[in-house]
């Protein structure tokens, strides 16, 4: 059990919980199962890795709590509210970073507040100051295609900050960037939503990755997609990077390997 | 620096050019082409000397004349064009059905001769400019129809996604996203809309006219006036290269972002206008 790893008491603050999943199954077509029965909880603050090779409907439960599509039975609500449709307080980052080539990265992160209400000095504000919590100081101006990939999600991140979401669902954000560059955004992922107190859905196939950020990983298994297991990770934060290889962080990766190993 | 390897570059073009007319000429002058079949460039270009700076009258008027009366033509025909181009396709991409109900007369469409309704045209629109600008619409409506059609189209399930997560409208992201992410098929279509319209209007000219490049180009072929025949069709290539150079400038201007250089001067813009406005 993942008790073994337990170090200290969870830090993440164990508030109420936002996100609650019922035996929540949804069918493509009339035949398609991509996720069976998901029970889940997640509180106030907490970020939960979504974890499993393809097909086992990780990216299908990111879309189903952001409301891009309907359950077919279940229950599953955000807030206490059953989720029906996109909702504001709900944030959304992609793999790919999805920016709008002509216009500036300060211009691409104002896009939310643009659809909301009319642009003002406060939300440009704002967006400079996403753009510096990102470590995009002096980029405000650069078009996406003047910037690598690895700053390009920076800006989506920011985007992301922008919309002043307290719920952040990323669907393998950092998968299409190399090693090193993932690595390091990681980290600054973790202090970032750990300064905005963002709960936090996190998609990877990356089981070490998953494992380094999030406070509990749902390890999920395909044909027909559900989650296997749920593991708690109470390493202390900040965590360093060196905790990868640390005997504690391996037996869970160990544990992850066997639930999706017996499957 | 960059001036200098611009001069060069310019003088080996020139000089390419010169050696090429200058071998014509040389070969024309010592009876290796008959002259009735292709003037030596010194005979264009005296032809055009006397058109563009002697003011040389023919049929009814000067170059200049003929000249804006084609540009003229042309231009309401390429505007009719893009509009009709455009709404088409603007239709098609929001409405499956039509889209479905549509395609096939596109395609049908599209492998016609638009041309060749010349003579339906004159019986519909008479001898007038009406029946000038009418053909060059007819030929150039389909490039921006299907170029806007196909950039209105472009998969780009992401954005979609990201646009219904931050809570956007439909028309606003078609005017945020679907729009601007089009722009530049949209410029491609209009580039090759506004050569097709110079064609259809000298067609539609060779028709019948009383003024444009087209009739004069007729009548100077008629006449075995071949080095009037010749400086009417350099005519019609400046006026072609004026046009789609304008076009490519705005192409340039608006759809920046698809080269380096245009990237690098809008935002060094931005950046300056932020510093200005403190």
């Amino acid at each position: 059990m993942a008790a073994t790893a337990k170090k200290k008491p969870k830090q993440s603050p164990s508030g109420q919980t936002v996100i609650e999943g019922n035996s929540v199954t949804k069918v493509f077509g009339e035949t398609v199962t991509a996720l069976e029965g998901a029970d889940f909880n997640i509180r106030s603050g907490e970020f939960i890795s979504l974890v499993g090779p393809s097909g086992c409907g990780k990216s299908t439960l990111l879309r189903l709590v952001a409301g891009l599509i309907e359950k077919t039975s279940g229950d599953l609500t955000v807030n206490d509210e059953e989720v029906t449709k996109p909702r504001t307080d709900i944030g959304m980052m992609f793999q790919k970073a999805v920016l709008l080539d002509w216009r500036t990265a300060i211009e691409n992160v104002l896009l939310p507040s643009e659809i909301q209400h009319r642009i003002t000095q406060d939300d440009k504000q704002k967006a400079m100051a996403s753009l510096d919590l990102v470590g995009l100081k002096g980029f405000e101006f650069h078009f996406p295609k003047q910037l690598s990939g690895g700053m390009q999600q920076r800006v989506a991140l920011a985007r992301l900050i922008q919309t002043g979401a307290n719920i952040m669902l990323m669907d393998e954000p950092f998968g299409a960037l190399d090693e090193f560059t993932r690595e390091r955004l990681n980290v600054e992922l973790m202090r970032i939503v750990g300064e905005l107190k963002a709960t936090t859905l996190f998609v990877t196939h990356n089981i070490q990755e998953a494992i380094y950020l999030a406070d509990r990983v749902l390890v999920m298994t395909p044909r027909p997609g559900r989650i296997a297991k749920i593991i708690d990770v109470n390493f202390e934060r900040p965590r360093d990077i060196s905790i990868q290889t640390s005997r504690e962080f391996n037996i869970i990766v160990e544990e992850v390997r066997d639930t999706l190993g017996s499957h | 620096m960059k001036l200098l390897s611009f001069l060069i570059s310019f003088a080996k073009y020139s000089l390419s050019f010169i050696f090429v007319l200058g071998l014509w000429e040389v070969y024309a002058r010592y009876g290796g082409l008959n002259e009735l079949f292709l003037p030596r460039p010194s005979k264009i270009g005296d032809k055009l000397y006397n058109l563009f700076f002697k003011f040389q009258i023919i049929e009814q008027g000067t170059i200049y004349w003929h000249f804006f009366a084609t540009l003229a033509q042309m231009s309401i025909g390429f505007c009719y064009g893009i509009v009709i181009g455009n709404s088409l396709a603007v239709l098609a991409a929001f409405n499956e059905t039509f889209r479905r109900y549509i395609a096939p007369y596109a395609v049908v469409f599209n492998v016609t001769p638009g041309i060749a309704v010349l003579p339906l045209i004159i019986a519909w629109f008479g001898f007038g400019w009406e029946s000038k600008i009418a053909l060059a619409t007819l030929v150039c409506f389909f490039p921006p129809f299907i170029n806007t059609l196909t950039g209105l189209l472009k998969k780009n399930d992401e954005a979609i996604e990201l646009f219904q997560t931050i809570g956007a409208t439909q028309s606003q992201y078609f005017w945020k996203q679907q729009l601007p992410n089009a722009l530049p098929e949209i410029f491609a279509g209009l580039k090759l809309a506004i050569t097709t319209a110079l064609l259809g209007t000298i067609v539609a000219q060779f028709g019948s006219a009383t003024e444009g490049v087209g009739i004069l180009m007729q009548r100077f072929a008629f006449r075995l006036d071949m080095a009037g025949s010749f400086a009417s069709l350099v005519t019609m290539a400046i006026m072609g290269l004026l046009v789609f150079t304008i076009a490519e400038l705005l192409d340039r201007r608006i759809v920046f972002w698809r080269d380096t250089k245009g990237l690098e001067r809008v935002s060094k813009k931005k950046q300056r206008k932020l510093s200005t406005d403190g």
